[in-house]
């Protein structure tokens, strides 16, 4: 997937009110929904990801931080918070 | 149909324990909290000491034979050497277990993590299975607070569970409160009457006699449906003669944050008490064994005053009403700590509550 200049400056999708994000260790993540009392285990890469979204930073933003964080590529980056997005909106944790 | 039962601990009045009130601060202000107002926000904060703390211990194990703490406050998890606390049970070989509001756990968290061979549980305190009902009482963000903190317990297998008063406005709720305790992943859901502190508590937020019974039966139910661990606090309607609860039997003790000795930590400093007839001494001053003993005479003579009470009311064919019935009641009134309750009497010669007209 490549970053075009309407997507980087998108904003992001907003975590729904009723979902909450506890930072584990700086690292991993839990996220609860309490509609539905389910939890949700976040590894590094979607506690960043999620924790962007919190902020309402751009894709693009988020993007940069992971590259940052990480030894990977501006689009495979891109390519994780896509992944990320789709889960989070599959399990209703994010607006669409 | 039968009526389920009330549920029953597998050991009737809990392992061999003290409770110890780490700190009279709490950094929450619930209107119910039967601690007195003025030791929890207006007096200078006093926080148990860890050498007292580890000479009653060794004391308590050798001459009570205890197996287990409880901490309680106040907040416990704003004791400035928590960790130092927790340190201290384990180097005695025993376990711990705390009771919290949640709002610091993260701050505990590394401790709690660390020691975790020595912690049995933690017990969150918990007003309602929503952000509303919780925050209602304890402030905005609490509701968040506990969620993390629960989360924090799960992700790491930590054992938990939720403590739920039982008032006007969570009895409707037993249900919901324990599908969310449940789905949270608690080990347990412990409900608990409300120990009202004022007229205006008891009449606005306590049960009556009949409500209490019927909240009961449902906690009895609930406990039958689901897995997880359902029961109800001492303070239930219960007119067996038998020792009600864990203090009146010996089993357990509790010590104030100042180091005194006392019978139990529903009575410890009631808001708005009078009486101090349940502590027995400071043990900054007196060993706790020579103390203890002393308790012991204590805890037999309330027994004593409470299987008199029943057993005048029985003789008569009179029920007995609910401050009679209820373990924890019975002794807030015999014990000065109901003053505001004093101009109703219970006279063991009728079977009605008597209330004196109000005097202006």
């Amino acid at each position: 997937m490549t970053v075009n200049s309407n997507e980087s400056s998108a904003a992001s999708p907003v975590p729904h009110e009723h979902v909450i994000f506890t930072d584990l260790d700086g690292l991993e993540g839990v996220l609860v929904d309490l509609n539905t009392k389910k939890y949700y285990q976040l590894n590094e890469t979607a506690s960043v990801i999620w924790r962007g979204l919190e902020k309402r930073l751009p894709v693009a933003d988020i993007a940069r931080e992971l590259t940052e964080r990480y030894d990977v590529t501006l689009e495979r980056a891109v390519s994780s918070i896509d992944r990320a997005l789709h889960h989070f909106k599959a399990q209703k944790l994010i607006a669409t | 149909m039968n009526e389920p039962e009330l549920a029953i601990e597998n050991s009737r009045y809990g392992p061999r324990r003290l409770t110890v009130e780490l700190t009279n601060v709490c950094n929450l202000h619930c209107s119910y909290c039967l601690r007195d107002e003025d030791a929890l926000y207006h007096s200078p904060a006093h926080f148990f000491p860890v050498e007292l703390l580890s000479r009653v211990l060794g004391d308590a194990r050798e001459c009570m034979q205890i197996e287990q703490v409880m901490f309680t406050g106040g907040e416990v998890t704003i004791h400035p050497a928590f960790g130092e606390i927790i340190e201290t049970v384990a180097a005695h070989g025993l376990k711990c277990s705390f009771i919290t509001n949640g709002w610091h756990f993260e701050r505990v968290w590394p401790v709690v993590l660390k020691q975790r061979a020595a912690i049995t549980h933690v017990a969150f305190s918990l007003d309602g299975a929503t952000r509303e009902a919780h925050d209602h009482w304890r402030g905005a963000g609490s509701f968040k607070r506990v969620v993390q903190a629960l989360s924090r317990c799960w992700a790491n297998d930590f054992p938990f569970l939720l403590k739920v008063g039982i008032r006007r406005d969570t009895v409707q709720d037993l249900e919901r409160i324990a599908v969310f305790a449940a789905r949270m992943g608690a080990a347990a859901l412990s409900f608990a009457h409300l120990m009202p502190t004022s007229n205006d508590i008891a009449t606005s937020l306590a049960l009556t006699l009949d409500e209490r019974a019927e909240a009961e039966r449902e906690i009895a139910l609930l406990a039958r449906i689901f897995k997880m661990r359902i029961g109800i606090d001492v303070g239930y309607y219960n007119t067996e003669l038998a020792s009600p609860c864990s203090a009146l039997s010996g089993v357990s003790a509790n010590i104030n944050y100042r180091g005194h000795l006392s019978l139990c930590c529903n009575l410890s400093g009631y808001r708005g008490g009078n009486g101090e007839e349940d502590v027995i001494t400071d043990l900054n001053h007196e060993e706790f064994g020579v103390a203890f003993a002393r308790l012991q005479q204590v805890a037999a003579t309330q027994s004593e005053l409470r299987i008199k009470a029943l057993t005048d009311l029985a003789a008569i064919g009179a029920k007995a009403d609910l401050t009679t019935g209820s373990p924890c009641l019975f002794c807030l009134n015999t014990m000065g700590k109901t003053p505001w309750d004093s101009l109703v009497q219970i006279s063991p010669l009728t079977s009605d509550r008597q209330t004196l007209p109000l005097l202006s």
